[in-house]
């Protein structure tokens, strides 16, 4: 039985809150996948040298991997939300004040907001340092957001999974990377066609898909994986 | 009667599988331009085939946990699926790339199929991580079974998103081909056929066999749980 919207909303928006708050008081989050997002895009560039790739091959290269940075970071800092509430033992209490469905949604906007951060934060420098050109800017916001959105719907679900598991760190990519490759396989089609300047295909109304199956297999999940 | 029945099966089943290995190699003509290396197909394509369906089935399964009253027995039977399906994938993707290296001069190619088994073989390898990092039965049961429906939910996306990918592929069209014909010597089909069938038994056998393992493992640990 769903609650009351009113409540329903209430429960999901008090979750995205005391994350913040929680955040805030710490900044561990925010801060690690900012620095690890930043020091993994300084090794790609060292990496590739002075010269960078050929501007022949940028537009096919770069994309991926400003996607596999984005991935790695998401990987490094977003399984927290759920790790966090089983080694301080609130995990219980959390379980008595929220209904799974907003304690899913209200996670899941905070790892979106997290994400939108941390793309917005890193895109710009990535393309400044990488002197790529964008065609299609608007489309590449709209790649960024999609993308970004399925990120924290699948990142939010497996989290949940390995925080009752051992050796949760490792446990995580090993789990989320081949749920999440449709996306990233994706979100690159659609940042080569914004580097490019052609129009969206399909691979946009696929990754919009995507989002809508991870959500609704997630809400229907959830309370399976939370629920002992 | 029963058990004339368990002892009888399978040495018919062997016995169908020694008439297969021996219709390969004696009775089905070569493919024409694919010299003796295409008796491959007789086992590559029913070790995916097996693979295929040992995934399905462990996605029905764990389904069928979750939403069907929390059974062990389905829990078991979608762990035995699961390894059962990795064996084959494996087998597989080996045949598969040793008949490229003969064929193609490269044993992998990046082909859409290819890659979409690996990918396959790396979420279930990733099932398995997770249910070896998951002590307690029934937590185990609940978060491997969710993390396999998910599977079910995301696996379609690579199948529509490889294809894109891959500029142009090597491998042979499927046994049925897209003008829906069967483009195939007729002995090579009734080989082909029975090998299909010899397979699949085969799977239901070991997975018969698996599913009783594994609750004979069961009971001997709760045993031993019992001990003072």
């Amino acid at each position: 039985m769903w609650p009351a919207a009113s409540t329903w909303a209430a429960e999901a928006t008090a979750v995205f809150v005391k994350e913040w708050r929680c955040e805030l008081r710490t900044r561990y989050a925010l801060s690690t996948l900012a620095l690890f997002a930043f020091t993994t895009l300084v090794v790609v560039s060292v990496s590739l040298g002075p010269l960078g790739v050929a501007r022949s091959q940028g537009s096919a290269v770069l994309p991926v991997l400003l996607w596999v940075i984005l991935l790695f970071s998401v990987a490094a800092g977003l399984p927290r939300t759920f790790v966090q509430e089983e080694e301080s033992q609130t995990a219980t209490a959390l379980r008595l004040s929220a209904t799974p469905s907003a304690l899913f949604c209200g996670k899941l906007a905070y790892g979106l907001t997290v994400i939108a951060a941390l793309e917005a934060l890193i895109t710009p420098v990535y393309l400044a340092m990488m002197s790529l050109p964008v065609r299609s800017p608007g489309l590449l916001a709209v790649a960024l957001a999609a993308a970004g959105y399925g990120l924290a719907a699948g990142s939010t679900l497996v989290a949940a999974i390995i925080a009752q598991a051992r050796s949760k760190g490792t446990l995580f990519a090993v789990l989320a990377f081949p749920v999440l490759l449709p996306l990233l396989l994706l979100a690159v089609e659609i940042t080569r066609d914004a580097v490019g300047g052609d129009p969206a295909g399909v691979a946009l109304t696929q990754l919009i898909l995507y989002d809508a199956c991870v959500t609704t297999a997630g809400l229907m999940l959830f309370p399976a994986v939370w629920n002992p | 009667m029963e058990s004339l029945t368990k002892t009888i099966l399978p040495w018919l089943l062997w016995l169908w599988l020694v008439g297969v290995i021996l219709g390969a190699f004696l009775y089905a003509p070569p493919a024409v331009g694919f010299r003796g290396s295409s008796r491959i197909l007789f086992f590559h394509v029913p070790m995916a085939w097996v693979s295929f369906v040992a995934f399905l089935a462990a996605g029905v399964e764990s389904l069928r946990y979750l939403y069907g009253g929390r059974a062990p027995r389905h829990d078991r039977s979608a762990a035995a699926a699961v390894e059962l399906g990795l064996a084959f994938g494996v087998l597989a993707t080996v045949t598969g790339a040793l008949w490229a290296k003969v064929m193609w001069g490269a044993y992998w190619n990046w082909d859409p199929r290819q890659t979409s088994i690996l990918v396959a073989l790396l979420f279930y390898a990733a099932y398995l991580a997770l249910r070896a990092a998951l002590e307690d039965r029934e937590t185990r049961a609940r978060l491997s079974a969710a993390y396999a429906v998910l599977g079910l939910v995301v696996a379609p996306f690579l199948y529509f998103v490889m294809p894109r990918m891959a500029e142009f592929t090597l491998h042979p069209e499927p046994v049925i081909n897209r003008t829906g014909k069967v483009d195939m010597d007729g002995k090579m089909v009734l080989v082909l056929m029975s090998s299909l069938a010899g397979f699949t038994a085969l799977y239901f056998w070991l997975h018969n066999l698996q599913c009783r393992i594994a609750e004979l493992a069961e009971r001997r640990a709760s045993l031993e749980g019992d001990r003072p």
